[in-house]
C-alpha cells in the first residue's frame, strides 16, 4: 500500500456511540483521516458536497433522508461502506449489486476487511462503482417521496402531492402543490421507480398522477388532454389514452 | 349456489332418488289397478324426472327460514302451503304429460287415471314435496354447522397471527442489533456502562418475556419496563432523549394488556425524538380520573416530517388490540401538531380481585 494516499473519511450515523465505534475501529488504521461525522442524512448531503470524502461510512436507517437517498442526492457512487442493523430489504439489494456493508455488531477483522477492500478500490486504476449506480437506480420499493437537491436546499416532496411530472430536456419539472421543482432526471428512470397503480405516463414527455386527475377533455378530434384538480392542462398522446381508457 | 346443482356428485343421488320415486309411483299405480305397468313407468319416470329440478327450489324455502330464526307454527304453514302449491303444479304436469305426451308417443294416455287415481297422485306429490323440503332443510343445517366451524378455525388462525405480530414488535430487530452495537461500542470506553446497559437489555427481554404470558399485567409491572427500555434507548440517543413518567400510584395498581405503553414510548422514539435535531423530552401522565385509567403521551416531532404511515400502522394495531379486548370501553385518541404529537389512552378501571 502506498502510505502517502491518505484515505479522508466521513462517519454518518445518527447514533453517537456507533459513530464512536467506528472512530475506535480506524484508530489503528494510520492511512485513514476522519474529516468529519454527521448525524443526520440532510448533513451529510451537505459534507459530503462540502468535502468530498474518500470513504463514507454510511448508516442506512437515518432521521430525514435514508442512506440511500443521500447516495441518490449526492450522485456519490463510489467509496461507501453502508452499516445497519438490520434492513432485509438493503441487504437483499447489497447483495446483489455487490456493495459492501457491515452489520452490525460488526467485528474488527471484519470492519478491517471492507476497508481493505474500500482501498483497492479507491486505487487509481479501480473500475467506477457499477453496483451502487444500480442499486440507486433500481431500487424494490415504490417511491413514496421525491427528493430534490437546490445547492444547499434538500425539498422532499411526498408523492400523493405530486399531480404531474414533464420532462424538460435533461430536467424534470415536478408539479405540486402549485410549486415547480426541477430535477435532473429521466423520464423514463422515474416512470420505473413509480408506482404503476397511481401514476401513469400519458404522453412521451408527461406523467399524470391518477388522484390528482379530473377530467379527460377532447379540444379536437383525436386529440386529448388531462384537467387536473389544479386546473393544469396536460396533452394526451394516442397511445397514452389507450392506457388511460384501461385504467379509468 | 345451490349445493346439490353445483355437486355432480350429489346431484347424481338426488336423480337417482327421484328415479326411485318415479318407480314408486308407476308401483303404486299399478298395484292399485289405475293403470298397466309399463304405461305407470313411462307415466311417472319423465314426470319425477322434469320435477326433480322443481324440487330444488325448496332450498331457498329452507334457507328462508333458518334454523336460529324458526318458529315451527310458521315453519309448519309455509312448508304445508308451499308443498300444497307445489303438488297442484305437479297435478298439471302429470296431466299435460300424459293426455299430450301419451298423444304424441302412443297415440292414447299413458294412464288415463281415474279420479282417485288423480287424488293418490296429488297427495304423492304433496309428500315428495314435503320431503324434498325436509331433505333440503337437514342439508342447509349441516351447512351452516360446516360454515361456523369454517368461520372458526379462521378466527383461531386470526389471534395466532396477532400473538405472533405482538412477539415479533417485542423481538424488534432494529433495538436489538443497534442495542449489541452500542455495548461493542461502550466496551472500548465505559466498561462499566456496557455491563449496565448487557444488565437492561437482559432485563428487558427477561420481562417481555414474562409478561406477554399474562393476559392482564399491572400499570406498575409495564412501567417497570419501560424503565429498562428508556435505559437503554438513552444509552443509544444520548442527551437527545429525556423522559418524563409520572405514574399515580392508584394508577400503576390498574391492570392493563402487557405491552400497551411500551410501543407508544417506541413510537415517540423512532416517529419522534429521532427525527428532531437535538431531541427532546417523552412525558408520560397516568392517571384515575372519573372511574377511567387514562394514559396520556406527548413527545416533540420534527416540523416539516410529514406524517409517516408507519407510525399510522403502529397506532392502528395498538386500537385495534384495545378495540378487541375491551369494545367500546376503550378509547384511544391522538392528535398531531407542527411540533408535537400527543396520544392518550382511556381503559376502564380493572383492579387485581381483593387489591
Amino acid at each position: 500500500m502506498n502510505s502517502s494516499q491518505r484515505l479522508r473519511a466521513l462517519i454518518v450515523d445518527d447514533e453517537d456511540l456507533a459513530r464512536r465505534l467506528v472512530r475506535e475501529y480506524l484508530q489503528g488504521h494510520d492511512d485513514v483521516e476522519i474529516v468529519g461525522e454527521c448525524d443526520n442524512g440532510l448533513d451529510a448531503v451537505k459534507q459530503i458536497g462540502a468535502l468530498s470524502p474518500d470513504l463514507v461510512f454510511l448508516d442506512i436507517q437515518m432521521p430525514r433522508l435514508t442512506g440511500l437517498e443521500v447516495l441518490e442526492l449526492t450522485g456519490r457512487r463510489a467509496g461507501v461502506i453502508f452499516t445497519t442493523a438490520y434492513d432485509e430489504h438493503a441487504i437483499k439489494a447489497f447483495e446483489l449489486h455487490a456493495v459492501d456493508y457491515l452489520l452490525k455488531p460488526f467485528s474488527k477483522a471484519r470492519f478491517d476487511d471492507a476497508l481493505a477492500r474500500a482501498r483497492t478500490l479507491h486505487a487509481p486504476a479501480a473500475p467506477a462503482g457499477a453496483g451502487l449506480d444500480a442499486l440507486v437506480a433500481r431500487r424494490t420499493a415504490p417511491l413514496e417521496r421525491i427528493l430534490i437537491r437546490d445547492r444547499e436546499q434538500v425539498h422532499v416532496i411526498p408523492i400523493d402531492q405530486v399531480e404531474c411530472i414533464e420532462a424538460q430536456g435533461d430536467y424534470l419539472a415536478i408539479h405540486a402543490e402549485g410549486k415547480c421543482h426541477l430535477k435532473p432526471q429521466r423520464i423514463s428512470e422515474i416512470e420505473e421507480q413509480l408506482d404503476a397503480n397511481r401514476f401513469l405516463r400519458v404522453h412521451r414527455s408527461f406523467i399524470i398522477s391518477l388522484a390528482h386527475l379530473q377530467a379527460i377533455e377532447r379540444p379536437g378530434p383525436d386529440r386529448h388532454a388531462a384537467r387536473l384538480r389544479s386546473g393544469k392542462r396536460v396533452p394526451i398522446s394516442r397511445s397514452g389514452y389507450e392506457k388511460l381508457r384501461t385504467l379509468v | 349456489m345451490h349445493p346439490i346443482l353445483a355437486d355432480p356428485r350429489r346431484l347424481l343421488w338426488y336423480e337417482l332418488a327421484w328415479l326411485a320415486a318415479g318407480v314408486g309411483i308407476a308401483t303404486l299405480l299399478h298395484l292399485t289397478g289405475q293403470a298397466e305397468w309399463s304405461g305407470a313407468l313411462e307415466f311417472a319416470l319423465p314426470i319425477c324426472l322434469v320435477w326433480s329440478f322443481v324440487a330444488v327450489s325448496s332450498y331457498y324455502v329452507c334457507r328462508s327460514l333458518p334454523w336460529s330464526q324458526r318458529r315451527w307454527p310458521v315453519a309448519l304453514g309455509l312448508f304445508g302451503g308451499v308443498s300444497m302449491l307445489a303438488a297442484l303444479g305437479w297435478l298439471g304436469l302429470g296431466e299435460a304429460w300424459d293426455s299430450l305426451g301419451g298423444l304424441l308417443l302412443r297415440g292414447k294416455p299413458f294412464v288415463a287415471l281415474s279420479s282417485p287415481g288423480w287424488m293418490m297422485y296429488f297427495a304423492a306429490g304433496f309428500a315428495l314435496y314435503l320431503l324434498s323440503l325436509l331433505a333440503h332443510d337437514v342439508l342447509v343445517a349441516f351447512e351452516s354447522v360446516q360454515a361456523a366451524a369454517r368461520r372458526e378455525a379462521e378466527s383461531r388462525v386470526l389471534a395466532r397471527d396477532a400473538e405472533l405480530q405482538m412477539l415479533r414488535t417485542q423481538i424488534n430487530p432494529h433495538f436489538l442489533f443497534n442495542s449489541l452495537n452500542s455495548i461493542s461500542a461502550l466496551t472500548g470506553f465505559d466498561p462499566a456502562a456496557a455491563r449496565e446497559m448487557t444488565v437492561d437489555l437482559a432485563q428487558f427481554f427477561r420481562r417481555t418475556l414474562a409478561l406477554a404470558e399474562r393476559e392482564r399485567i399491572t400499570l406498575g409491572e409495564e412501567v417497570t419496563l419501560c424503565g429498562h427500555f428508556l435505559a437503554i434507548e438513552k444509552r443509544r440517543f444520548g442527551a437527545k432523549l429525556q423522559a418524563d413518567l409520572r405514574v399515580s400510584a392508584e394508577a400503576a395498581a390498574c391492570l392493563l394488556p402487557p405491552m400497551t405503553l411500551q410501543p407508544l414510548l417506541e413510537n415517540a422514539i423512532k416517529h419522534g425524538i429521532r427525527q428532531v435535531d437535538g431531541g427532546g423530552t417523552i412525558a408520560v401522565d397516568a392517571g384515575v380520573r372519573d372511574g377511567a385509567l387514562h394514559i396520556a403521551v406527548v413527545n416533540p416531532v420534527a416540523p416539516d416530517d410529514a406524517p409517516a404511515n408507519a407510525h399510522g400502522v403502529g397506532l392502528k394495531n395498538i386500537h385495534e388490540r384495545l378495540a378487541v379486548l375491551y369494545g367500546p370501553r376503550a378509547r384511544i385518541v391522538w392528535q398531531r401538531s407542527p411540533t408535537q404529537f400527543a396520544i392518550e389512552i382511556h381503559l376502564p378501571v380493572d383492579k387485581e380481585s381483593g387489591a
